[in-house]
């Protein structure tokens, strides 16, 4: 089953990529996102947001999925139709 | 103490302004060892006045926050100035009463001025009394003087600044003065140097400004020595790779400034809009620090010793809000002045943050005493003559602009809004709409989605506060781990924790960005290398916790208490309206009861037993 979501990027992702967003087709893991992310806006996205050993995001970035940071998410996360990714290179402020 | 080879330069000069005197005493060792520098000693040294006033029968109450009671404190520490201490060019001002609160006064400043006043020759600047003409304060290599200041008297921060550094010349020469705003006593007032640069919160500036005291010009050549040179430099080299090397201090500050967090916030439902109605921003975008970057930023700029160099210079070159050349807006005013107000416009937003510059106003509190009026408009509780014109509305950048100025003259509303919030709302009939804490105007992060800040807020002593005890990092940046923002649980540890913390970094005196990437131990190994004291993280951790301690009991004795560590009924009843914590309220009272048991309170006041524990003498 395919689902339809929306990734956003922000800060040095999307000055690096020239896209502030993208419309992606997946079978619903993060693993298949980041593949179908990388046929649109280059290879170089899977390196950048994947640790290909370890098989999940970055640790470092904020990667959410609507809103939520997947690291509060738990484990065997399933992205829905419509939902929105936002990612965020380490960043800080205060 | 008068040796200069512990990271102190060992003088403290106190100016009587009601007698016109100056007074140079020694830095205690004593004191320091116990509380480093900075607010640890400040908060020592204000304890003692008021263990003073109280034995000569004056209630703490009756210390009027803008009379010759108050006192007033400028403050380096042991790691400011210190050539290879990572971010050490700040300082900290203190005072027994801020006028805004009515609790202790607290804010800390960037720029040059906190290592040029220890090139001077001096760690500490204690204000006593009330001048009865304007004055300023001249520290140039070691000699101090006060003078007639009747000539800056009525000048904006950015001509006081400009006019006694030529009149001083030199190569460290810098300027912390106070503008029209402090000048008028409004509650919000800050204290600025070096043109842009803030001792922003809990009106010190009208402290000051109460004291007849425009500004503070130090200047000098001398050099703070530190206690093992080699040990130093090893450790020095240590943190400064670690910053270079960390994505945040070394590559997301010094690129994008605080304002990047803009979108973070947004998307995490926690950036406060319209007076904290919700915490989702649909014109976030357009005030984000991605807009910034591409529209009006020109350069940045770094604090003394700095390797972030997170400071923006920005222009809008054109329209009815030009700014030639200008500095921020940071990531806290953008929301006040934006977020929090509606403005969606930057240009007005950059416009409205230079005022706050230019007259002396803090733009946190200043932004969100504007959104409350303007909800207070919108609920039709200001009458029409009250207003005198101004069109309050949310999302109105011409009156942002003009309500600011407004505020630092208090001209027409302004007299109202140069109460602050909680007076404001409080004169007109509705004190729950003031999204403040213990009368603080709490800063840019909704605790309904990010609840460890919420627990801050309540329990910081200054009030409404997010760099007492910033859990938003672990929160939502994920530094130095993630835990969910969603969830109470474990945030107790957590704020106590960066709480006392922040303390040891607020009297080092050196920034809190540093612990992006610095922890405990690496300020053990600095603090040890600089003043010769052998500092575990333990101590250094129980030295935070006594500052903290020490300040609480200040509060304690003004007369807050447990009923104060509280929340704005619109967070802990209104659930969340929209977004990923959407239905959240804070569960503050699980959170405090688990909190005061760490801390050893009991309803916000330290037992004896905790006293006793942290040997603090009463």
């Amino acid at each position: 089953m395919k689902v339809h979501v929306k990734v956003v990027f922000y800060a040095s992702l999307r000055e690096k990529y020239k896209v502030r967003e993208v419309s992606v087709e997946c079978d619903g893991t993060i693993k298949n996102l980041v593949e179908k992310m990388s046929e649109i806006i280059g290879i170089d996205i899977v390196d950048d947001i994947y640790d290909r050993y370890k098989e999940k995001i970055r640790e470092n970035l904020m990667f959410m999925i609507n809103g939520r940071n997947i690291k509060d998410l738990g484990e065997d996360i399933e992205l829905k139709d419509g939902d929105v990714i936002s990612i965020f290179p380490p960043l800080a402020g205060g | 103490m008068t040796s200069s080879s512990n990271g102190f330069m060992g003088k403290i000069l106190r100016a009587d302004l009601s007698a016109g005197t100056l007074k140079v005493e020694n830095t205690s060792l004593e004191v320091a060892r116990k509380y480093l520098g900075g607010k640890g000693y400040s908060v020592y040294l204000l304890y003692q006045y008021l263990r003073e006033y109280i034995s000569k029968g004056v209630h703490p109450s009756e210390i009027d926050p803008l009379g010759p009671e108050n006192i007033l404190i400028f403050s380096t520490g042991p790691g400011t100035g210190v050539p290879g201490f990572p971010s050490s060019g700040r300082y900290h001002v203190m005072a027994l009463r801020s006028p805004l609160t009515g609790s202790i006064g607290s804010a800390n400043s960037g720029g040059e001025w906190g290592p040029y006043l220890k090139f001077s020759g001096f760690d500490m600047i204690i204000v006593e009394g009330v001048s009865d003409r304007p004055v300023y304060l001249s520290i140039v290599e070691g000699e101090a003087e006060l003078r007639d200041a009747g000539d800056l008297w009525g000048k904006n921060v950015f001509d006081t600044c400009r006019i006694l550094r030529d009149r001083v010349g030199g190569k460290n020469t810098s300027v912390a003065c106070i503008g029209p705003a402090g000048e008028n006593l409004v509650h919000m007032a800050c204290i600025v140097n070096d043109e842009h640069r803030a001792a922003g919160r809990t009106g010190l500036g009208a402290v000051m400004g109460s004291k007849g005291l425009k500004a503070v010009v130090v200047s000098g050549s001398r050099e703070v020595q530190v206690a093992d040179p080699e040990r130093f430099r090893e450790v020095s080299r240590r943190c400064l790779e670690a910053m270079r090397k960390n994505p945040v201090t070394g590559q997301g500050l010094p690129t994008y400034g605080t304002s990047i967090l803009i979108n973070v916030i947004n998307t995490a439902g926690g950036l406060p809009y319209k007076n904290w109605r919700t915490g989702v921003n649909p014109d976030a975008e357009k005030i984000s620090g991605e807009t910034l970057a591409g529209t009006y930023l020109v350069d940045r700029r770094a604090c003394w010793g700095c390797p972030i160099g997170c400071g923006r210079i920005t222009s809008v070159k054109s329209g009815p809000f030009q700014v030639l050349s200008s500095e921020g807006p940071e990531y806290e005013s953008i929301w006040a002045l934006g977020s929090s107000t509606g403005v969606k416009e930057l240009d007005a937003i950059v416009k409205a943050n230079h005022y706050c510059d230019e007259f002396g106003l803090d733009p946190i509190s200043t932004g969100s005493t504007i959104a409350a009026a303007m909800e207070l408009n919108e609920e039709g509780c200001i009458p029409k003559g009250d207003l005198q014109g101004l069109d309050l509305r949310f999302g109105n950048p011409s009156a942002l602009v003009e309500a600011v100025w407004r505020t630092a003259y208090r001209a027409g509303f302004g007299k109202y809004l140069a109460l602050g919030s909680k007076r404001l709302c409080e004169i007109y009939g509705r004190p729950e709409l003031s999204m403040s804490v213990k009368g603080l105007e709490m800063p840019a992060y909704d605790p309904r989605a990010i609840k460890g800040i919420g627990l801050n807020y309540a329990t910081a002593n200054r009030g409404g506060c997010h760099v007492t005890g910033y859990t938003v990092s672990p929160e939502v940046l994920g530094i130095p781990e993630k835990i969910d923002p969603l969830k109470p649980e474990g945030k107790a540890m957590w704020t106590k924790t960066f709480q006392d913390f922040t303390c040891v970094v607020n009297s080092t005196v050196n920034c809190l960005f540093t612990t992006f990437a610095l922890g405990v131990r690496d300020y053990a190994d600095l603090l040890s290398a600089v003043t010769g004291w052998s500092l575990t993280e333990g101590e250094v951790l129980r030295i935070g916790e006594r500052i903290y301690n020490l300040e609480r009991m200040i509060l304690n004795r003004l007369g807050f208490d447990g009923k104060d560590d509280t929340l704005p009924r619109r967070l802990l009843e209104e659930p969340m309206p929209e977004g990923p914590a959407r239905g959240h309220i804070v569960e503050l009272e699980k959170m405090k009861e688990e909190y005061y048991k760490l801390r050893g309170w009991i309803n916000g006041v330290p037992t004896k037993e905790k006293i006793k524990e942290l040997e603090i003498e009463i």
